[in-house]
């Protein structure tokens, strides 16, 4: 791909028969500012501060998880012995 | 058209925004230009199709959205379809011998008004953020919080993966095909899907696939269903179940489980950014959730009514796997539905082996900061495609050692699914209300009302399940 280019790049309007997407105007044209693969390397979405109450109701649900997860070895198990 | 790697010293990451901004009038557009990547271009092909389509669409007033909608189709479709795989199909069938024409027709389309309201959120966060759900998470609540949603993505998305290896190993088991032959054939296609390089040409192969999930519906034909008990069951709900509650309790984790789950989450909202679809592009979002929605429910009732004769035959169906409906079928629905019913299943694996196994490709890329489209060449990308296809081999692998405890593994997927939903829909409702990632593209009020609902539901049948099993006597079981 050319890499030679303008200080500052001209949306052009892409029309009629196939585009010619050699041509980087064209495709930055056709896509969002960040939905260009470079663009979403540098430009992430900081941490959000959680509220204790987030925080509370995270580890609710994680131990919830574990609990549950027990719950279902328990139950498989018994399967198994009732199926043998 | 590789991309150079940064420099060492290169700016800190920039905080980014949700913006419908194009690139080419964005202030970084000029060094953007230099780093264009294979994928970037491959999107850019699909998104011009669309602008056009969208332009014909304009001339032509009649049919003019039909191309709009055709090329905007994929990932809703994909995820009803993959989702009504070889378990979910399994625990439909299970409904359908144990019970009958009842209860279980409406609450699988309740289950199934459950999954288009929670992945409707995948794909707005998707093309707005253009960012994959794991990534999200990891950005928006760190690693501790990612590495859970990832662990329990990642065991969750093994497990079924190996049930889609049962069932293709069940499905042309009933054929007389050895078992070698159809997990390393099923492999083969998977890969087959994966070599295009192309996120387009995959979801399409994948979409023909997937269409293939309605051989349920002629078996259903073939097994000559009372209509009128159907319609009688869809406005009344009944008859309900009846018989050990705690199977019944099982049976409706594994029904919800069977429709709900978080590889779907995953799986869409990546598709969603793979596929490159822009805010403007929610609405057909939108109907290819419903599409999938309403194609996917009408298998899922199909599966039921096909194995209904077994339950008014009286047939102990208490145990059966894979073929063994297909095999108990034949006396009432013929070869030709027995043989449509196996296939069905043999599909149901294959489709979903290849979403869930892409789905976890996905999340790695994304977590490890790694090349993660379909739209990357192999070379490019090999971490991305070595997961996809590394996770398949390893599931089909699993499913070919003598002795494994398949059964283990079939009575638990659906209903760890089930368990795994809640956090999974925690992180989903606190992304899709974030204001800084969604911008005016939040959650409303019903959206949350509904999401809050589902997830409460899923909570209290987990807790439901939990107590039964514990204190078995509390339910009469």
């Amino acid at each position: 791909m050319k890499r030679e280019l303008e200080p500052n790049i001209e949306p052009i309007i892409v029309t009629g028969e196939q585009p010619h997407l050699e041509d980087p105007r064209v495709v930055l044209s056709l896509l969002e500012a960040d939905q260009v693969v470079a663009a979403k390397e540098r430009m992430r979405f900081g941490r959000q501060k959680l509220s204790g109450g987030v925080r509370a109701m995270l580890w609710g649900l994680r131990i919830y998880v574990v609990v549950m997860l027990v719950i279902v070895f328990i139950s498989v198990l018994r399967a198994i012995q009732a199926a043998h | 058209m590789d991309r150079p790697k940064p420099e060492p010293n290169a700016a800190p990451f920039i905080h980014a925004h949700p913006t419908t901004e194009s690139a080419a009038a964005s202030s970084t557009a000029p060094e953007l230009a230099g780093l264009l990547t294979h994928e970037d271009v491959d999107r850019a092909l699909d998104r011009w199709q669309v602008s056009q389509a969208r332009r014909e669409g304009r001339r032509s007033k009649r049919f003019g959205g039909l191309r709009v909608l055709w090329l905007l189709i994929g990932p809703g479709v994909l995820v009803f379809l993959g989702e009504n795989d070889a378990p979910s199909m399994l625990s439909y069938s299970a409904d359908g011998a144990r019970y009958g024409i009842g209860f279980f027709i409406p609450f699988v389309i309740l289950t199934f008004v459950m999954g288009f309201i929670v992945q409707e959120m995948t794909v707005r966060l998707g093309a707005v953020t253009h960012r994959g759900h794991a990534e999200l998470i990891f950005d928006r609540f760190g690693k501790f919080w990612g590495f859970f949603a990832m662990g329990d993505l990642v065991f969750g998305n093994f497990l079924t993966l190996v049930t889609e290896f049962i069932g293709v190993r069940a499905g042309l088991g009933f054929f007389g095909i050895p078992p070698v032959v159809a997990v390393v054939g099923a492999l083969v296609i998977v890969a087959g899907a994966i070599t295009t390089g192309r996120y387009w040409t995959w979801e399409r192969i994948t979409l023909a696939l997937a269409i293939f999930n309605g051989l349920f519906i002629p078996a259903a034909i073939l097994a000559r269903p009372n209509w009128h008990s159907v319609g009688h069951a869809l406005l009344t709900w009944m008859p309900l179940p009846s018989g050990s509650h705690y199977e019944i309790l099982l049976l409706i984790l594994a029904t919800i489980g069977a429709t709900v789950t978080p590889w779907m989450l995953f799986f869409q909202q990546s598709a969603v950014v793979d596929k490159g679809m822009q805010p403007r592009d929610i609405n057909a979002g939108r109907f290819d959730t419903i599409l999938g929605v309403v194609l996917a429910s009408v298998c899922a009732i199909a599966a039921i009514l096909a194995t209904a004769p077994l339950f008014h035959h009286g047939i102990d169906a208490s145990n059966f796997q894979g073929a063994q409906f297909a095999e108990a079928l034949e006396p009432w629905i013929g070869h030709t539905g027995a043989a449509l019913f196996a296939l069905g299943i043999f599909e149901a694996g294959i489709v979903a082996a290849i979403a869930i196994s892409t789905s976890s490709a996905y999340a790695f890329g994304e977590v490890l900061q790694t090349g993660h489209s379909l739209n990357r060449p192999l070379r490019d990308a090999w971490p991305f495609y070595l997961v996809l296809l590394g996770s398949a081999a390893a599931a089909a692998a699993l499913v070919l050692i003598p002795r494994f405890p398949l059964e283990f593994v079939v009575l638990t997927v659906n209903v760890i699914a089930v368990l795994a939903m809640p956090p999974a829909l925690a992180f989903l409702l606190l992304l899709v209300n974030d204001r800084e990632v969604m911008g005016e593209y939040v959650n409303g009020t019903w959206a949350n009302v509904a999401g809050v609902t589902v997830t409460v539901l899923l909570i209290c049948a987990g807790i439901g399940f939990g107590l039964a099993t514990v204190f078995p006597k509390l339910l009469g079981g």
